[in-house]
């Protein structure tokens, strides 16, 4: 009952800190075994990341499920269990060739009957992400075991984004056929074939991962085991990290005012690689179904009323950049991003501000406010409540008189997603790899669907914008994609549904005896398989 | 014999209250805003009405509410509390995993606060208007007024932070691997600071039942009497007062009991401690409803077997139970 | 009553509780006064130590640490204050009938009231701010939902006891009304238990809902000591005093109430003066 670890388990750890702990040269080459103890916050629900996307169900299940490819530095595609790939010219069939001699932790060979079931009976059917990203996607054809032609209804360019063991994990069709697949038994005990089997799951404690023998990348991994451990408080884990107990904290599982002092500590080190193709940003959306926010002044007013740079400053501890559209400055190496739009981080902001509300029939009454409203505080930490705090003072300065309204999640996303009774609220959102997965639910008219959590809630519908955001979708050349983004970005500043205050920055807090942890965009939802502990 | 006979009468009763919690729990936990299906869906990033009502038939909230009301009740007079959807694990392990260190800080908290209220009461009763009963009151009067999750900072700060004596929060020295004494002796230590910001307000309390306990019974005609019959004062307070002086504190242990259990969660949450209470509030942040069904149905029950308990030491020091 | 006022004047410890919550109500209502921009008010640069211009120094915001505490103590009171009035209401209505009708009415009563004791009332607390959402008015419901079990019992004791003497008797006799009897004679009676403990349950009720607070169910928009504390504690480290002082003025509040508690209660009860 009490909470212990087993005694081999205990001395496993141990062999792991005193090898962490002891002092070694700085080696170049990377060295064999040891373990890998990393925080992941808060415990995950489940580990059934073909079902369920949160942000800490896959830096475990990412070890053990891969995805037909990876992606470099530049965001493009490298081979992963698919060797090679052919889109056809008119992009409605990717054939895909996979890697031969791989197999799954369970025994099972690795097919193209494996990619098949996974895309269409297990993805397309519960993957949260599907409707968007495997919508067109009608059939696979497996013509011999190691090649699956994919057929689209219409070109989608945006699922080479997508097929990575973190968008879509290739599950063991041996393990899923005739089976739920919402409710597999695998969903806590992983079988994929990737560089760590699942070892164990303690509750309230860790997830052990046991390095796959027969991985195929000869040699690989280097690590005999990562443990993933649940560290509820946010202090415990800074100490955890300062003693050398835990040698990897990603996704700012540390809080942002620890992370100075822990940059101080000279056997610790700190990166904010690993987030571009997550790409965080924290809006304002604003319901157009509810006066005065169905105009466009009054939201444009708003946007020139706060300051990003103070939010950024004081309640993100300076890990951040000011948000300039919907898009993250991320897509700038694919030529999506621009920030030729209209920009609210002018001089004289405030005056602008006021001007706009006084233009929008809102004059200031006696007690100097002109409107009240209410914002609904994201309830996903104190730092939340704190913007809200500063947002309540920023808007109380051109005479909007906010009141705060703080539940927990399950209350704030029914009142914003299902109900739609709400002004203004804070949320964040992930711009993920594409804009088609990550950005568009939120601005077209079809994304507008009650119930349905972090979509079009702010019922903006502007038919340019749908046929944009349709064409985009589907446009193979890059130059004339990124043309219609730039079109997209600019017409949606100027309509300012939604606020975008910053692009949050991410802090992975390591150890530095811990080598090649980061060695791509995707970070922590990628395979350690090339990680190893200095020893 | 008879003593067997009224600890029974009471767990009966205790059936029926527990039965009322959980219909009671069933309802309030039902008129929240919000199910666990919106929870999941909205970690997901989007999903699609068919998604959520896949969810929402996987979680059984598709049934009528009677339904699930008939459902609960028949399974949890079988023990069985249910199926945790966000954790993917029965409700009744999710607990018991947590139990054992909440039992143990409500534990020494209780130990702690009895103890020390009993002797401290002790004191400042027999040494009335002395300077003992003075710092005993004084003590007494600040404890009673310092909010636990306060006072439990401010030792963070001056015991781990400026002295470095105690760790911070949590259960045991992640990583430190120790076993059997040196074990327990780590759990040891980060359990002071909990305990202690637990107890603090508590033990007030006692102190002041046991000092009016006390001075009450200083006056009884059977304490004149010893005293006539030339007993020595030491004699007096252990041969007769303390039995008898104990009666209210116990009865207000009993009382106490609900309210330590919940004190607990907000000192949980200040240290991190992985208990009961660091549990319910997940849940509710996470619209757990089994899960918080179960959490309330189990610290209900944790508070019948302390009052059951207490109803037994009451029998053991009450004379007039002795048949 | 006269007696009553002499002997709690006398009462050296009650007097300087009485002076301390006099000293917190001036600060309460003078807070627009002293501190026109509001408790909020992003005042200075944050994480300012305390002396200097801000005497406590700002938060993580640059808020004014001595506005938020000033602002704090009017929700502290208040909520203390109408919840408290709010359980000694519904206790008193619920313990009046358990004790004057006696019988199945009691039993059942009691037997509510038995079962409200055992729920741990936090977490009960919480469940409720949770589920009507966390405001004054959620917090004030829920603290009463927990509050009034204890005043039902000490209502329905004293009810009890006096619904056997004779004037009650004399009173049925004459053909009063039972909500005449309880409203205009029983309860005049025990008005000094219930004065005493209530005084004794706005202490409680407050540090209760600063608990309340600290786990971020409290108002928003409302300036609370619990909701300070809980916003220092990120930086616990190294701004010590964001956390310190809402909480020493929580110390003083508290303590300054229970002390006139007792002392109302010495007042008030002289027979239980030795308790």
């Amino acid at each position: 009952m009490f909470r212990r670890f087993n005694a081999p388990l205990r001395a496993l750890f141990a062999a792991a800190a005193v090898a962490v702990l002891a002092t070694a040269a700085r080696a170049q080459e990377p060295q064999r075994g040891g373990t890998m103890v990393m925080i992941v916050q808060p415990e995950p629900a489940t580990l059934a990341s073909y079902m369920s996307v949160a942000g800490n169900v896959c830096p475990v299940a990412c070890q053990v499920y891969e995805g037909l490819v990876s992606y470099d530095w530049d965001l493009k595609p490298v081979p992963k269990l698919a060797t090679s790939w052919e889109v056809s010219p008119d992009g409605l069939t990717v054939t895909f060739h996979l890697r031969d001699g791989v197999t799954f932790h369970n025994g099972a060979k690795f097919t193209s009957a494996d990619v098949q079931y996974s895309f269409m009976e297990v993805l397309k059917k519960v993957h949260p992400r599907a409707p968007v990203v495997l919508g067109d996607l009608s059939a696979i054809d497996t013509p011999d075991p190691m090649t699956a032609v994919f057929h689209f209804n219409h070109p989608a360019p945006y699922l080479m984004m997508a097929l990575s063991g973190y968008d879509a994990p290739i599950v063991s069709k041996s393990a899923f056929e005739n089976t739920d697949p919402a409710a597999n038994p695998t969903a806590n005990k992983p079988i994929g074939t990737g560089p760590f089997k699942f070892g164990a799951w303690e509750r309230g404690q860790y997830v052990r991962l046991d390095r796959n023998p027969n991985y195929w990348q000869a040699g690989l991994p280097y690590l005999d085991h990562i443990v993933a451990r649940f560290i509820p408080d946010a202090s415990t884990r800074s100490a955890a990290l300062e003693t050398g107990e835990v040698q990897y904290a990603a996704y700012s599982s540390v809080n942002y005012s620890d992370v100075k002092r822990l940059q101080a500590n000279p056997a610790l080190d700190t990166t904010s690689k690993g987030y571009e193709m997550t790409s965080g940003l924290s809006e304002i959306e604003m319901n157009e179904h509810r006066p005065p926010f169905d105009k466009r002044e009054v939201r444009q007013a708003i946007a020139y009323a706060i300051d990003r740079k103070f939010i950024i400053d004081n309640v993100q501890y300076g890990f951040g950049k000011p948000a300039t559209g919907p898009l993250s400055s991320n897509f700038k190496p694919s030529g999506l991003y621009t920030d030729e739009v209209l920009r609210f981080d002018v001089p004289d902001r405030i005056a602008i501000a006021n001007k706009l509300l006084d233009e929008a029939g809102l004059p200031r009454k006696a007690d100097g406010m002109r409107f009240a409203a209410t914002l609904e505080v994201n309830s996903f930490g104190q730092q939340w409540m704190r913007q809200a705090e500063y947002l309540k003072q920023a808007l109380a300065a051109v005479g909007i008189d906010l009141t705060l309204r703080s539940e927990d999640t399950g209350a704030w996303l029914r009142r914003v997603y299902t109900n739609y009774d709400y002004d203004m609220s804070e949320p964040f959102f992930n711009n993920l790899a594409d804009p088609v997965i990550g950005v568009q639910r939120q601005y077209v008219t079809s994304q507008i669907r009650k119930g349905v959590d972090f979509v079009n809630n702010t019922f903006y519908s502007n038919k340019e914008v749908d046929d944009l955001f349709a064409a985009g979708a589907q446009e193979v050349d890059p130059v004339k994609r990124a043309d219609i983004y730039h079109r997209i970005q600019k017409i949606l500043v100027t309509d300012s549904p939604v606020i975008w205050l910053s692009e949050v920055q991410y802090v992975t807090v390591f150890n530095r005896k811990l080598h090649d942890a980061t060695t791509g965009p995707l970070g922590t939802y990628s395979a350690f398989e090339r990680a190893w502990i200095e020893h | 014999m008879r003593r067997w006979i009224y600890a029974g009468g009471r767990l009966a009763l205790a059936v029926p209250v527990l039965f009322s919690i959980a219909v009671l729990n069933f309802f309030l936990i039902h008129l929240a805003p919000g199910d666990p299906a919106s929870v999941m869906a909205g970690e997901g990033g989007s999903a699609t009405p068919e998604y959520m009502a896949m969810l929402r038939h996987k979680f059984g909230l598709d049934q009528s509410l009677p339904l699930q009301l008939w459902h609960y009740v028949v399974n949890v007079a079988t023990l069985d509390l249910g199926y945790s959807f966000r954790n993917d694990e029965p409700v009744l392990t999710l607990i018991l995993d947590r139990l054992g260190p909440t039992l143990l800080l409500m534990g020494t908290a209780f130990v702690i606060s009895v103890g020390a209220g009993i002797l401290l009461g002790l004191l400042a009763g027999t040494g009335r208007n002395s300077w003992r009963d003075g710092a005993s009151s004084i003590l007494a009067l600040l404890a009673s007024a310092t909010p636990s999750f306060w006072l439990g900072l401010m030792l963070i700060v001056l015991l781990s932070i400026r002295l470095g004596w105690l760790p911070t929060s949590g259960y045991e020295t992640i990583g430190s691997f120790y076993e059997g004494r040196a074990y327990a002796l780590d759990v040891g230590r980060h359990l002071i600071m909990p305990a202690l910001s637990l107890a603090l307000f508590y033990l007030a309390l006692y102190t002041r039942v046991m000092r009016a306990s006390v001075i009450e019974q200083m006056n009884m005609d059977y304490v004149v009497t010893a005293r006539a019959k030339g007993q020595t004062e030491l004699g007096i307070i252990f041969g007769h007062i303390l039995r008898n002086a104990l009666l209210p504190v116990v009865t207000m242990a009993g009382v106490q009991a609900g309210n330590l259990i919940g004190g607990s969660v907000i000192v949980e949450s200040v240290f991190g401690w992985p208990g009961i209470g660091t549990l319910a509030f997940a849940a509710l942040q996470g619209r757990d409803l089994n899960l918080l069904l179960g959490i309330f149905l189990v610290s209900a029950c944790v508070v019948v077997a302390i009052n059951l308990m207490v109803d037994l030491a009451y029998v053991a020091l009450d004379p007039r139970m002795d048949m | 009553m006269q007696d009553a006022l002499l002997r709690f004047a006398r009462n050296r410890l009650a007097l300087l509780g009485a002076v301390v919550l006099l000293l917190v109500l001036t600060m309460a209502a003078a807070a627009p006064v002293l501190y026109p921009a509001g408790a909020f008010a992003l005042a200075g640069p944050p994480l300012q130590p305390p002396g200097g211009r801000f005497l406590l120094g700002t938060d993580t915001l640059g808020r004014d640490v001595a506005a938020g505490i000033v602002y704090g103590a009017r929700t502290s009171l208040m909520i203390g204050v109408v919840a408290t009035l709010a359980a000694v209401v519904l206790g008193v209505l619920i313990g009046a009938v358990a004790g004057y009708y006696r019988g199945k009415p009691d039993l059942a009563l009691m037997r509510i009231t038995e079962l409200f004791q055992t729920i741990p009332s936090f977490i009960l607390a919480i469940l409720l701010v949770a589920i009507l959402s966390p405001s004054a008015d959620s917090e004030i419901a829920a603290i009463t939902l927990v509050s009034w079990p204890g005043i039902a019992r000490l209502a329905r004791g004293e009810f009890a006891s006096l619904g056997g003497r004779e004037f009650v008797l004399a009173c049925v006799g004459l053909g009063a009304g039972d909500g005449r009897i309880v409203f205009r004679h029983l309860l005049p009676n025990c008005a000094s238990p219930l004065i005493a403990v209530g005084s004794l349950l706005v202490a409680n009720v407050i540090l209760f809902e600063s608990g309340l607070s600290f786990l971020g169910l409290g108002d928003p928009n409302l300036m609370s000591w619990g909701l300070m504390i809980s916003a220092g504690r990120e930086v616990l480290r190294s701004a010590w005093w964001i956390c310190t002082f809402p909480g020493l003025a929580i110390v003083a509040t508290v303590l300054a109430i229970n002390l006139i508690g007792d002392g109302l209660n010495e007042a008030l009860n002289p027979r239980l003066r030795d308790r």
